[in-house]
């Protein structure tokens, strides 16, 4: 259940724990494949009261680091994060935060549904036509951008389609383009918010800039429109087996880069064809994919848990998850969304349009340093609402009213997940646990004494490097 | 008292997005008029970039007149303000939500004192926002307290009324203030949805909107002309509404506004920006009914209307945050 609950979601505190138990493996699948209730992020709330977050000039991170703490809804905004590697878009050149906002919405909207509906409102989403210069695929003159990544990093990878298929896949989305496009393009370029600040944009048809002529995508003749092109590159076992290696390397383990999968062989070539059949079976569903990945031995095997290094995201989300709600987006957002970016992942704001790699791409001396002492801030309080309840139980699971330090790491290795550690880890914790000797919580000094050791064990444990897998 | 017929008309607007300082504003939280005309505007900025925080002195004839105050701790600093009022004397007070303040300014622009801090009791704020100064007595709406409370204008607490809740004068976060002429106070119930009305001690009187099917969808702000004509920013459709004391709506308006002389004055020197302007199209059918993302693509319309202003002509100032201005319409 941990282990679900972790790669499907952020980790559970243990009340989510004890809920989860409770449920059973499949209800809370379920649960999290189709939540019965709306998210209950307060966006008004937010808005009022975090005025830059209301125009989303900037701030988009925090506003999504906001939501990713506070949500009942955690695969749903996994899936967002999900897609917005793959999908990698970026206020580095849009500028403004709230277009890439919009699109994670949309994420949230379409991410776990039929991925023809997805790459169709990709390619109809603002963000994406501007970041891939689709504002400028006229009929007359096509720009490729568009043509080619969504063939290359959208859907099927390098190596199964040809030239001739990304002109012609151009073509097919001649005339997609935003409201206004002269004047927003020039506004971005020149970085401007003037006169009366930035514009969200709108997607917009132009059937005259259209190329209405026949066109051949993968083999198929026809007056293709990017719908069509969409249709056939959903057909296709590329995109089947593409779509199917990036889930595993999101929520199963860690695999190669993505540049190197045409030249070398999934990890798990089994479990990949397992998700290509469920892709087919089920009209192309990204949830239904998912269902198959979660309930699969693959996935509930041993040899996953801990497969993958914690994406900054993941991390700092967990992090914050365990140590409580928030009320409001605060500075503690900001910072979270700097953390992120300090550790190597910004959100909203990839490296390029291919995203981030992952795997042992996030762990260098300084990001792991950052890990650390992000961990260790967020979690060294014991009045916030999260710390007390571990604290709380730590003290339940020893059954009286004193505790070893020994008691003391096994305890909290318990409640933190539970969190699997190596001896030697489980070692040294206690040998730094040893120093409080036996502690007890009879009365408000020891009470308090206790507190800040459990604390100080508390921050080690999410200090390990078990803790940076996930 | 109120009219049988309205109507208002767009005249121009004052703005420009000075993200970095100087002329124009920056997410405007606030404004309040002297008797002389000149027109005072608090700019919250954001956090990046810290000097666009300040009060920005202008007149609706479009002349920038300076700054008051900026980013920081110290007294005469700020960094969420959310209100600012004259008194009589035409000194200035303004609301920090971030340091739980008030803090006055004399006519020149310096800070002569400030008080409160962060709580819940007497003389302490959690997240203050709209500011009413009636017979030289200070209304204070401690938006996160669900209250309002009064001081002297030196500071002194002098009583308060309100809490939490949706009944007769409680409140659900409440945001704006205004008085009309009899001296009745009106109180924008933000999240209630509804403006209450109360005699100057804070006795209830009346209320307009709340419930399910309000007419009003979370009011920023109000304020009441001679004749008993309610404006309210209606911040969650994005609209200036304007009601009779029954609640009756007499006036819609989406925004309309232009490019500023300062607009064009900026587009004058952009020649890239000048030329795609002429073929840009600024109102259209919008694929989203979301106010705020239709506000947040349509440049004239309000985006994010926090306050309301009348002055002694009776004009009507709609100031918005998203679009940095504020529009100016007078009655038809």
């Amino acid at each position: 259940m941990a282990h679900l609950l972790r790669r499907a979601g952020f980790g559970a505190t243990p009340y989510e724990m004890d809920r989860a138990l409770s449920m059973g493996y499949q209800a809370v699948l379920d649960d999290l494949l189709n939540p019965d209730h709306p998210d209950v992020i307060p966006d008004d709330l937010i808005r009022r009261y975090h005025v830059d977050q209301s125009d989303l000039r900037s701030g988009g991170g925090a506003h999504w680091v906001y939501r990713l703490v506070m949500t009942d809804t955690p695969l749903r905004e996994k899936i967002c994060l999900f897609w917005h590697r793959v999908f990698a878009t970026g206020t580095t050149k849009l500028i403004q935060n709230r277009v890439v906002t919009n699109q994670i919405d949309m994420f949230r909207e379409h991410g776990m549904g039929r991925f023809d509906d997805l790459l169709v409102e990709l390619s109809r989403d603002p963000a994406m036509i501007m970041w891939l210069d689709n504002q400028d695929n006229h009929g007359s003159n096509i720009n490729e951008n568009y043509g080619r990544e969504i063939l290359e990093l959208f859907s099927m990878g390098v190596g199964n389609y040809s030239e001739d298929d990304i002109k012609e896949t151009a073509r097919a989305f001649t005339g997609w383009r935003v409201v206004n496009p002269d004047y927003m393009s020039i506004r971005m370029r020149n970085n401007t918010a003037r006169p009366y600040g930035y514009m969200s944009w709108q997607f917009e048809y132009d059937d005259d800039d259209h190329d209405d002529g026949e066109k051949i995508i993968l083999g198929q003749k026809g007056k293709w429109n990017g719908e069509d092109a969409v249709r056939i590159i959903c057909e296709q076992d590329a995109t089947a087996r593409f779509v199917s290696r990036h889930l595993y390397h999101f929520f199963v383990a860690d695999e190669l880069p993505v540049p190197q999968w045409p030249h070398e062989d999934p990890k798990d070539p089994e479990a990949i064809d397992v998700l290509c059949r469920s892709y087919f079976e089920n009209d192309h569903d990204i949830g239904a994919m998912l269902r198959t990945l979660f309930e699969s031995d693959f996935f509930k095997d041993g040899g996953s848990r801990y497969a993958r290094i914690k994406s900054p995201s993941e991390m700092v989300i967990g992090t914050m998850r365990l140590a409580g709600p928030i009320d409001l987006p605060s500075e503690e957002t900001y910072m979270a969304d700097a953390a992120c970016a300090n550790m190597g992942q910004a959100l909203m704001r990839p490296p390029s349009v291919e995203g981030w790699q992952g795997g042992t791409e996030w762990i260098n001396t300084g990001a792991y340093v950052e890990r650390v002492n992000f961990a260790g801030r967020i979690l060294n309080d014991p009045d916030k609402q999260g710390v007390r309840d571990i604290i709380d139980r730590i003290k339940a699971l020893s059954g009286q009213s004193t505790i070893t330090s020994d008691e003391l790491v096994d305890n909290c290795l318990e409640v933190l997940g539970p969190l699997e550690v190596l001896d030697t880890t489980r070692h040294g914790l206690k040998n730094y646990a040893s120093k409080f000797g036996d502690m007890k919580w009879s009365d408000e000094s020891l009470s308090s004494e206790f507190d800040r050791a459990a604390v100080a064990i508390i921050q080690l444990v999410v200090s390990s490097q078990e803790y940076q897998t996930i | 008292m109120t009219t049988t017929t309205f109507g208002l008309k767009y005249v121009t607007n004052v703005g420009f997005a000075a993200d970095f300082g100087g002329r124009g504003f920056s997410l405007p939280s606030s404004m309040a008029i002297r008797a002389d005309g000149v027109i005072f505007v608090v700019s919250r900025g954001k956090s990046s970039t810290k000097n666009s925080n300040g009060i920005q002195m202008v007149t609706k004839d479009h002349d920038f007149l300076g700054q008051i105050g900026t980013y920081g701790a110290g007294l005469g600093g700020m960094m969420w303000p959310t209100s600012v009022v004259l008194d009589s004397d035409e000194n200035l007070y303004l609301a920090d939500e971030y340091f739980n303040k008030v803090t006055k300014y004399d006519r020149e622009g310096n800070p002569i004192t400030e008080w409160g801090t962060k709580g819940s009791g007497d003389g302490q704020f959690n997240q203050p926002s709209g500011l009413l100064i009636q017979d030289r007595l200070m209304y204070v709406v401690d938006s996160r307290n669900n209250r309002i409370q009064m001081y002297s204008l030196d500071g002194n607490f002098v009583g308060q009324w309100g809490s939490g809740g949706d009944g007769e004068g409680e409140f659900n976060l409440p945001w704006g203030i205004s008085d009309d002429s009899e001296g009745n106070i009106y109180v924008a119930d933000w999240r209630n949805d509804r403006i209450q009305k109360f005699d100057s001690n804070g006795n209830y009187i009346s209320a307009i909107g709340g419930g399910k099917t309000s007419v009003l969808d979370r009011p920023s702000d109000v304020a009441v002309d001679p004749d008993g004509n309610i404006y309210v920013t209606d911040w969650g459709s994005q609209c200036l509404l304007v009601l009779d004391q029954p609640g009756n709506i007499l006036e819609t308006k989406r925004g309309e506004a232009d490019l500023s002389p300062w607009s064009v004055e900026y587009l004058s020197s952009q020649d890239d920006e000048r030329k795609a302007r002429e073929s840009f199209v600024p109102v259209y059918k919008a694929d989203t009914e979301d106010p705020s993302e239709v506000s947040a693509r349509m440049e004239p319309y309000f985006w994010d209307p926090v306050a309301v202003e009348l002055d002694q002509d009776g004009t009507v100032y709609v100031l918005e945050t998203g679009r940095h201005r504020f529009q100016i319409f007078e009655r038809i």
